[in-house]
């Protein structure tokens, strides 16, 4: 029996082997080669000295006006996007729970954003929102909700709206798919008891719907959290960071330091949004632990 | 760098895109080289592709193996196997990588003196092939220049000379929805901010280093190159659509193409653009001058090296060479839309008509002058991005002529110390 056991863990151990070393060579050896570069000169122009240097990059990279406000922008992008991601996903959930004729094929409408990649996006909705070209500012003025073109990826403030919109069409499917599934996980057993005691549906949702998925809800946002702050594909083929910055995000500042080619700056950035993340996840873990064990 | 992890992890990425087989020799004594472009796009990869099988047909036991990665990763994406130092014999070199390339030993010097093809590039390609430290590690394989596209159709009988001309007639064209120039406010904006100054600062300015003036300051420290500034700030302003804050090289094309815009100064890759969009009514012009007379720009350019890791260096060069060969090059250039390399492509009836003209009327005005970017400094690929973005809030009003000079200049100054 006991070598049995020992045969088994030893094949599971081998069959695991691959994914680790996998996992190992293209996820933690680049955080650690990153980190190291952090602390070196490492520019691409020159490698044949790249000596270390401390604390220097992280001084040049926190001595950068555009850090901090790619670094407030970043809170604006995740804010903001999640909030309408949440909730507009949140109502497409619960809508698309009820049976109705066609059901699949609006599934299958809703979920097709989630099949596409960030940066095709990004281009696609950068030609809807071009002030000259874009079907956008036709669509507006054509109905009359506008009487001329508006430059939605030229002026500062639209920019920051325009990525956001794009970013939430994008997203709220993630949240409807979570969201939904988590609804069917709720058992019917306890809506026939709360009905039989007369709650209403409002009183159903608040006090069975709610508080069964919690728990998903809580790890869902913190995994948008962390997507919507790494995710500078859709930014930086819409607007490059721009104009002026103002759709800067930490992740697209980060690109701009490789582009650059100065990888021990670009390693610096990537550290500080490691601890950036890192801390906000055991400080929102933490959070929703307390809220459970209340 | 740590070459075995690094190098397991580039391999793995060939493997996992399909591009696993590797250079070296088979069994059978044939010789497998592996080669890597940059700028990819599927018609210029299915050209390179003939490109090789005729190479192929002419070196009978030499394959050759083309890697194409996505263009917008694709520089980093051969650095990455370059610092391996493995699996790579030929590799395309841009004029902004061939210095660090060559910097980091990467890249292999190449021989002229027994190449009969040597004395058919043209003197600019001779030139810029051995820009690197007087040596060539590369041969270019054509040239992009800019030129100055016009709609006639606008009402513009003659097009402008100066950069004045240009505000003054875009400023005439612009109305209601119709404007007078394509700006690039995007990516690369500022090269064409650079241009201006650089016409601005006229006979001062040091061609070779031409971020510098002759005696040493940059250019961005003149009077000059805050006049040339001001005017930039008002043809965008004055003559161009708000929008262009953010375009790039598309929308500027889009502009034009679609009659927006009247005027566009882009690379020569347009005018199959412009021909296939159904314009009739277009022509081009050399890029307008300063008041000094003068107009500056560099010519950007790429082309084929050999790494000098091959294994075989032979064949490696041999295939460069094929490239760069009259015919070849000719096609390459023809397929591009590229300034070609070869002396032989004068005669040819596709660059020396229509929309070339402009190009070669250029070559032959002493005072259009093509200049050598800094490229080779450590900090270019920083300005290149971080100019942009002060362009961008120069045209946005976020900050001023005097501050976006007073950076740059102090930028190359700086730069100045670290290269001497």
């Amino acid at each position: 029996m006991r070598t049995f056991n020992v045969r088994r863990a030893r094949f599971i151990a081998l069959c695991l082997l691959p994914g680790v070393v996998f996992v190992a060579l293209f996820t933690y050896y680049p955080v650690l080669r990153g980190a190291v570069m952090a602390f070196q000169q490492y520019n691409l122009f020159d490698l044949t000295s790249t000596p270390f240097v401390g604390l220097e990059n992280f001084r040049a990279v926190l001595g950068e006006d555009r850090f901090w406000t790619a670094l407030r922008n970043t809170g604006t992008w995740v804010v903001v996007s999640l909030f309408f991601q949440f909730f507009l996903g949140f109502g497409l959930a619960l809508l698309l729970r009820r049976h109705f004729r066609g059901r699949g094929l609006y599934q299958a409408w809703v979920f097709f954003p989630w099949a596409m990649s960030g940066f095709l996006i990004g281009l696609l909705w950068r030609w809807m929102f071009n002030g000259q070209f874009g079907v956008i500012n036709d669509l507006l003025l054509k109905t009359g909700i506008i009487d001329q073109r508006i430059g939605f990826l030229a002026s500062p403030g639209w920019a920051m709206t325009s990525v956001i919109v794009a970013n939430v069409w994008y997203g709220v499917t993630f949240f409807a798919i979570m969201i939904m599934a988590a609804l069917q996980s709720v058992p019917k057993e306890l809506y026939e008891a709360a009905s039989v005691d007369g709650a209403s549906r409002l009183r159903q949702f608040w006090h069975v719907t709610l508080p069964h998925i919690r728990p998903t809800l809580a790890l869902i946002v913190l995994l948008r959290i962390i997507w919507i702050l790494n995710f500078p594909d859709l930014i930086y083929s819409m607007t490059g960071g721009g104009p002026a910055g103002s759709t800067d995000i930490i992740t697209t500042f980060l690109i701009q330091q490789v582009i650059g080619g100065d990888y021990g700056r670009a390693g610096a950035v990537g550290l500080l949004i490691l601890g950036l993340l890192l801390s906000f996840s055991v400080f929102y873990l933490n959070a929703t632990r307390f809220e459970k064990s209340r | 760098m740590t070459k075995p992890l690094l190098a397991a992890a580039v391999a793995a990425t060939l493997v996992l895109t399909g591009c696993g087989s590797g250079s070296g020799s088979s069994s059978s004594g044939e010789v497998r080289l592996r080669m890597i472009e940059s700028l990819t796009s599927p018609e210029r990869t299915k050209l390179i592709k003939t490109l090789i099988a005729d190479f192929e047909k002419a070196n009978p036991g030499v394959t050759v193996e083309l890697v194409s990665p996505p263009l917008d990763s694709a520089d980093q994406k051969i650095t990455q196997i370059l610092q391996t130092k493995k699996d790579l014999d030929v590799l395309e070199v841009r004029d902004h990588t061939a210095k660090s390339f060559s910097n980091n030993g990467w890249l292999a010097e190449l021989p002229t003196a027994e190449w009969p093809g040597w004395s058919d590039l043209t003197e600019l390609a001779q030139k810029k092939a051995v820009e690197v430290g007087g040596k060539a590690y590369l041969i270019p394989y054509g040239f992009y220049q800019r030129t100055l596209f016009y709609r006639t159709d606008y009402g513009m009988t003659q097009p402008p000379t100066t950069w004045e001309e240009l505000y003054a007639a875009g400023k005439q064209m612009t109305s209601g929805d119709r404007y007078g120039y394509s700006f690039r406010g995007g990516k690369g904006g500022a090269d064409y901010a650079v241009m201006m100054i650089s016409a601005y600062n006229g006979e001062a300015l040091n061609p070779e280093k031409s971020f510098y003036l002759k005696d040493k300051r940059t250019i961005f420290s003149t009077p000059e190159a805050a006049q040339a500034m001001e005017l930039y700030v008002k043809i965008f302003k004055e003559a161009s659509p708000p929008d262009s804050v953010s375009w790039g090289y598309p929308e500027m094309v889009q502009g034009f193409t679609s009659g927006v815009t009247g005027m566009l100064i882009q690379d020569p890759e347009v005018i199959k653009t412009v021909e296939d969009s159904g314009v009739t009514a277009w022509s081009t012009a050399p890029i307008p001058k300063g008041p000094t007379g003068y107009a500056f720009q560099p010519v950007g350019y790429a082309g084929w090296g050999a790494t000098s890791f091959t294994k075989h260096p032979k064949e490696a060069v041999k295939l460069v060479q094929f490239l760069s060969e009259a015919k070849q090059s000719i096609a390459f250039a023809k397929g591009n839309s590229l300034i070609p390399i070869s002396k032989q492509a004068q005669s040819d009836p596709q660059f020396s008509q229509g929309a070339w003209k402009a190009y070669l009327q250029a070559q032959q005005d002493p005072k259009q002058v093509i200049t050598i970017r800094p490229v080779d400094y450590p900090g270019w690929s920083q300005f290149l991005v971080d100019s942009d973005r002060d362009v961008q809030a120069l045209i946005t009003g976020k900050t001023t002529v005097a501050d976006v000079l007073k950076s740059w200049d102090a930028f190359w100054m700086d730069q100045a110390k670290k290269v001497s």
